[in-house]
């Protein structure tokens, strides 16, 4: 288990892979982001984008999830307080394939004794090895 | 049609609510963020948040969300956006909450090579106490008014 004193500036993870279908970026789209170039084919092959997209949120949502499937079991780690300076970079297509490569950016000791502040910055990747999203997460370590 | 143009700086909207179900909290989680203090009643009333609590990503989606059934109304010519510049979970929102959200624009600025122009805006989410449970800086793009003037700054 890697702690807060355990971790160091410049330490990158390169983890997951996540195969992003049709379905599910339609799925998600009707839930929480109806907009027609995330919910229709054709509506999307005449928008700007040319073809049906993931929502934004739905890249954070499918990061997320490789986060907690490859860092989270070996990262003492207890949630974020959230993040900075998000680009929406590419755009996510079905048949994409994401993976993520995160770098530790910088390690704040705060006021409680017992964790600490890691910003860590991740690049989100397609199968071209493209960023296609990258964000400064602000994550709560435990110390030892 | 609301178009890039009519936004102001200073102008705020009040978005719609959400009530949070614990079934959602837990659909969502074991999608995309698993962990026991989002999926597992049980686990969680023994974690520090000493219950349920929702992924920080649901918040947001549902955030975002109600955004676009705002721009839906208004029908504002939105399309889409290049990013955020911070976003906080300030509070835990757990299941039967009614988050509210509200909006202001901070500033607007055209773009130099396509017909759009860009919004900056703080989005927050608000539960039934008041208390503001995630705050987001973002910006967004949105169509010029076809007619408008075409060098405004």
């Amino acid at each position: 288990m890697k702690y807060f004193e355990d971790v160091a500036v410049g330490d990158i993870m390169r983890f997951g892979r996540y195969e992003v279908t049709k379905e599910e970026i339609v799925e998600y789209a009707r839930q929480f982001d109806p907009q027609p170039f995330h919910l229709d084919e054709e509506a999307a092959k005449a928008s700007l984008f040319g073809g049906l997209i993931a929502s934004g949120w739905h890249t954070g949502a499918m990061f997320i999830r490789m986060v907690v499937e490859h860092m989270t079991p070996v990262h003492a780690t207890t949630g974020a307080m959230g993040f900075d300076d998000l680009k929406w970079i590419k755009p996510v297509r079905p048949g994409d394939v994401l993976s993520v490569e995160s770098e530790i950016k910088e390690k704040v000791e705060g006021r409680r004794p017992d964790r600490g502040t890691v910003k860590i910055e991740s690049r989100i990747e397609n199968q071209r090895g493209e960023v296609v999203m990258s964000l400064v997460s602000l994550v709560i370590y435990l110390r030892r | 049609m609301k178009y890039w143009d009519d936004f102001k700086a200073g102008e705020s909207i009040a978005l719609g609510s959400h009530t949070i179900t614990e079934a959602e909290i837990l659909a969502f989680a074991r999608k995309y963020d698993p962990q026991p203090f989002h999926t597992d009643p049980e686990a969680a009333r023994r974690s520090i948040f000493g219950g349920l609590i929702a992924s920080g990503w649901h918040t947001c989606a549902i955030l975002m969300r109600l955004g676009v059934e705002a721009n839906q109304r208004e029908e504002a010519a939105a399309t889409g956006s290049p990013g955020l510049d911070s976003c906080r979970w300030l509070k835990p929102v757990r299941p039967g909450d009614t988050l509210s959200g509200r909006t202001e624009v901070l500033e607007t600025w055209p773009s130099r090579s396509k017909p759009i122009g860009f919004v900056r805006r703080r989005v927050e989410a608000l539960n039934q106490h008041g208390e503001v449970v995630l705050a987001i800086v973002g910006i967004t793009m949105y169509r010029r008014r076809p007619d408008g003037p075409g060098a405004r700054t």
